[in-house]
């Protein structure tokens, strides 16, 4: 045989292969264990948790007892869900025939391609935030879920204060980071994942901050958490530098609140730690909120808040009134009421999400192409039926 | 031939005619008129019902049934409640608490017997240990606790329910709510109402004329606004009742029933005939009267496969239509009372399941007439009303819908497609089920019979392809509409894109031609085990949004139900040798 006849017989088995109804029964198989395990998971790792490792995944990977390493041992579903993608887009393409009879099976199966196309959209492209807001307060920033910042404030002058931000992501790696626009650089001497502080104890080992409330302070690494209602405790050792000369180790950590500072060329910095933020154009103003339940009981009948929307750029003030399955979608981005502290404060999440209308329009070609086929079967058998 | 013609009329009539006799008013109980007591409208859970709803919600949390006997004769929960609220000293005699736990038992200084139902009386003098094991069981996330400490929390709690309900009308250890009235300046007293505002567990006085339709009272706080000069009518009359009834007056007891019922018709008239609609839909039992049609329409079907087929058949078929009916009529009654769609919880969905498969099995009979549609129909109805009769132990079964869920349209479209969904899927499973036990009793006589079902069970599965798949993303769009996700991957979500895939599964590995008829039947069996994790295993899971029925005690149930279906699958597999082969097939 030559290498040409080779190569298109090659090329054939992979087009046969592709377009298999083989292939589907086998990644619809692998996909039905990977819900099954990620389900069953999630008791022990939480839903984030479990959703990393066995669907937003290529690969599963899995460390026996004891080991260090890692072995692949499942294809994830991340892997499965493209090979399904693929392999019906090629079926589409190769069997594609004009026609009713397969017309309805045709918008069914394109409205499932979009369907795929879309978490693979929202798995790598969306991203959630929160907003926390005080009734009368006004707030023009997000906050993240999980990720944590460290953020240098220069509060020299009284009426505006001059911030400066590092993501924790940036202190994991380590080295001496410049503040830009500031006369400042940050050395980060260790980044610790999740912490406990306590007070130190006269048989303690000293502490490894020199000044600051960390010189007071005993610090325990815990294990990082991955359930969704728990957060991990971030925290840093930083040596703030300027003008060649270090102002001491410091302890930053989402767990201290007070706020430390120092000085320098007469200038006052403060350190700290916190919730990354994201600022956004507009401002959202909290007016009302409201909280009901059933009289008698505790079961929540209703929250929802009254929000005054403010965009100065594009000349914008209206009121909104957000509440269960009545988001605000504006810019982008949609604001879901999604809880409440108290009385007085709002929490809403906040969803960027490009694809979000995939899904939509997925639904309405896959229950249209069904019920078309769905109808045309009928005939079909009724007409052989009564034949 | 005119009985052939006839006998499923009758049948279904008979049937029809006896559901509705059921539903009949009991006679007073020793001259009391406990009908109209129960008809009573109070405000518990958020919302209106009437006392008998009330008492036998309570009587199914605390003992699991909703009548008991006591010194030779049966107590209804209309009786029980009354003996409760006035005269506690009779009720506390009463065996109405049900413990199975040995180890509870032991707590309290009993062995495990045949006797599980004991009285407030036996339990009190335990009460500070039952309490102490309850609070530590308590500290305990509740998908954590063990068995004794599952059993103890639960104990507990109803011991609080029953504790509140006997003091709602009035404090147990006092005289009786006129006394009470009458000395109802003094700072003693005033302490009293404070307890009885704390303990309450419904509120029997409706709001007056001009007051704000959720202003329900409970009796320390109209006594409280009595002292401040805003006298509730109703209070006085429930004085009245209360010593009528200790005192063993039924007249008088009847009287003030009356006058209260006439107090509510003309200050809250929609909630008094609300109540009374409720009370004939609770006296009707429209799902445990179709329970039983559906089992007798199944076995009449049965028997009509070894006897008089031509007019048993038919017969069998005119008590499902019947059964259909009562089922309908009493799943219409919930969607109005509740002024809610179909579905709303775990019970109602049971009972939503069952009803779909009816419904579906009708048809298929009507298509094929092969009495095989009848049996699956009737089989599939009466177990789903066997779950959901398990499933109202928890009490109320028209509980308010949380904030979240408080959605007509999601709920009338997401929730009643995912159900047919499932009623799809365990159709087909159930034909597949009676394939296998058909082949392997009767063998394969009839040819035309099996490619029948095959074809059922193939057309049943597109069905709840086309339902679970839109339901499923009615979901996710819902979810994207309400906490901005389309997908989660919460379990109920996992659960329910379980089943769709399977069924996409079933028919694609048909298409292609990789399973026939024997392979088709046995993954349609699968699917029942599918679908009973989506349905029931995830809310055992503990985590999640949709984890609205946590669940314990049908854990076991499940597994059973998921070995017994894995069982029937082998069987459905078994090499030929094992199909048994009749004369007439040889």
């Amino acid at each position: 045989m030559t290498l040409n006849a080779n190569l298109s017989h090659l090329g054939k088995r992979i087009r046969t292969t592709l377009t298999s109804l083989q292939l589907t029964i086998t990644c619809l198989a692998l996909l039905i264990a990977l819900v099954f395990l990620c389900t069953i998971a999630q008791v022990e790792m939480g839903t984030l948790g479990a959703v990393n490792t066995y669907m937003r995944s290529w690969v599963v990977w899995w460390a026996p007892k004891g080991f260090t390493f890692q072995l692949p041992v499942f294809p994830g579903g991340a892997l499965v869900g493209f090979v399904l993608t693929a392999n019906l887009t090629a079926a589409l393409i190769a069997r594609f025939t004009f026609g009713w009879q397969k017309a309805g099976l045709w918008v069914v199966h394109s409205g499932l391609i979009l369907l795929v196309a879309g978490e693979f959209v929202s798995g790598s492209m969306q991203v959630e935030h929160r907003m926390v807001i005080r009734e009368g307060e006004t707030v023009n920033f997000l906050e993240s879920y999980r990720d944590t910042e460290l953020v240098v404030r220069d509060v020299s002058d009284p009426g505006y204060e001059n911030v400066f931000t590092v993501p924790a992501t940036r202190l994991a790696k380590g080295g001496v980071i410049p503040l830009k626009g500031s006369p400042l650089s940050i050395r980060v001497n260790r980044y610790y994942k999740n912490v406990a502080l306590s007070p130190l104890a006269p048989e303690d080992h000293a502490p490894l901050a020199t000044r600051g409330v960390g010189a007071t302070v005993k610090l325990t690494e815990l294990q990082t958490e991955s359930a969704d209602n728990k957060m991990n405790q971030t925290c840093a050792l930083v040596e703030p530098l300027g003008g060649g000369q270090s102002y001491g180790i410091w302890l930053v950590s989402t767990l201290l609140g007070a706020p430390q500072s120092f000085i320098h060329e007469g200038r006052t910095y403060v350190l700290s730690m916190r919730i990354q933020r994201q600022y956004l154009p507009y401002a959202l103003t909290l007016k009302k909120f409201r909280h009901d339940v059933y009289p008698g009981t505790d079961i929540p009948k209703n929250f929802s808040s009254l929000v005054r929307l403010e965009n100065p750029g594009r000349n914008e003030d209206r009121e909104v009134l957000i509440y269960m399955n009545q988001p605000l979608r504006y810019q982008g981005r949609t604001f879901y009421q999604s809880g409440f502290e108290g009385d007085t404060i709002t929490i809403l999440q906040v969803v960027q999400n490009p694809g979000w209308l995939l899904p939509y329009i997925s639904c309405v070609l896959v229950t249209i192409g069904l019920l078309f086929h769905f109808i045309v079967s009928l005939r079909r058998s009724m007409s052989r039926r009564s034949a | 031939m005119k009985l052939t013609k006839y006998l499923p009329w009758i049948a279904g009539l008979v049937a029809l005619v006896a559901t509705l006799v059921m539903a009949l008013p009991a006679s007073n109980v020793r001259g009391f008129d406990l009908n109209s007591f129960g008809s009573l409208p109070v405000l518990e859970g958020g919302r209106v019902k009437p006392l008998n709803s009330l008492a036998r919600n309570s009587l199914l949390v605390i003992r699991s049934q909703q009548s008991f006997r006591f010194e030779d004769r049966t107590i209804q929960a209309d009786e029980w409640l009354a003996d409760l609220l006035f005269r506690p000293q009779v009720a506390d005699r009463q065996p109405v608490f049900v413990i199975n736990d040995p180890d509870v038992l032991g707590l309290v200084g009993l062995q495990q017997t045949s006797v599980r139902y004991f009285s407030f009386e036996t339990l009190i003098p335990h009460i500070e240990a039952i309490e102490r094991q309850a609070q530590a069981a308590h500290a305990i996330e509740a998908p954590k606790r063990d068995r004794f400490q599952n059993a103890i929390e639960n104990l507990y709690s109803r011991m609080i329910l029953y504790h509140r309900l006997r003091n709602t009308i009035q404090l147990a250890d006092s005289p009786g709510l006129a006394l009470e009235l009458s000395v109802a300046g003094n700072p003693e007293a005033m302490t009293r109402q404070e307890s009885m505002i704390q303990l309450a567990f419904f509120r029997p006085l409706p709001p007056l004329a001009g007051q704000s339709q959720e202003a329900w009272k409970n009796t320390g706080e109209a006594m409280r606004a009595r002292s401040m000069g805003m006298i509730h009518p109703g209070l006085g009359l429930f004085a009245q009742l209360g010593a009528a009834y200790s005192g063993g007056d039924a007249a008088a007891f009847n009287r003030a029933v009356t006058d209260l019922r006439g107090l509510h018709l003309a200050n809250q008239p929609t909630a008094q005939n609300q109540a009374d609609s409720e009370l004939r839909f609770n006296r009707a039992q429209p799902f445990y009267a179709g329970m039983v049609i559906y089992v007798l329409a199944l076995l009449t079907l049965f028997v009509s496969w070894a006897w008089k087929r031509e007019l048993l058949q038919p017969a069998a078929f005119g008590l499902l239509l019947a059964g259909s009916i009562v089922h309908t009529v009493g799943l219409a009654s919930r969607i109005i009372l509740q002024g809610r769609p179909p579905v709303t919880n775990l019970y109602s969905s049971a009972v939503f399941v069952g009803w779909a498969a009816v419904i579906l099995g009708i048809i298929l009979e009507r298509i094929y007439r092969k009495g095989f549609g009848t049996a699956v129909a009737a089989a599939a109805g009466f177990g789903s009303l066997i779950v959901a009769h398990h499933l109202a132990s928890d009490g109320d079964t028209m509980e308010m819908m949380r904030a979240v869920l408080d959605s007509n349209f999601w709920l009338a479209t997401h929730v009643v497609a995912i159900t047919i969904g499932y009623s799809g899927t365990f159709l087909a499973g159930t034909i597949a089920l009676g394939y296998t036990l058909r082949k392997h009793i009767v063998g394969d006589a009839d040819k035309e019979t099996t490619k029948a079902l095959s074809g059922m069970v193939y057309g049943v599965i597109c069905f709840a392809l086309l339902f679970s798949f839109v339901g499923t993303v009615l979901g996710g769009i819902w979810a994207d509409q309400s906490w901005g996700r389309f997908w989660g991957w919460d379990p109920k979500e996992n659960g329910a894109l379980l089943i769709v895939l399977w069924n996409a599964i079933i028919l694609h590995a048909r298409w292609a031609g990789y399973v026939r008829e024997r392979g088709i039947m046995a993954m349609a069996i699968f699917g029942n085990i599918i679908t009973s994790l989506s349905w029931f295993g995830v809310n055992m899971l503990g985590v999640g949004l949709h984890s609205y029925g946590f669940m314990d005690k049908a854990f076991w149930a499940l597994s059973i139900f998921v070995a017994s279906q894995l069982l029937l699958m082998g069987l459905c597999l078994a090499p030929p040798m094992f199909w048994k082969r009749l004369p007439s097939a040889k």
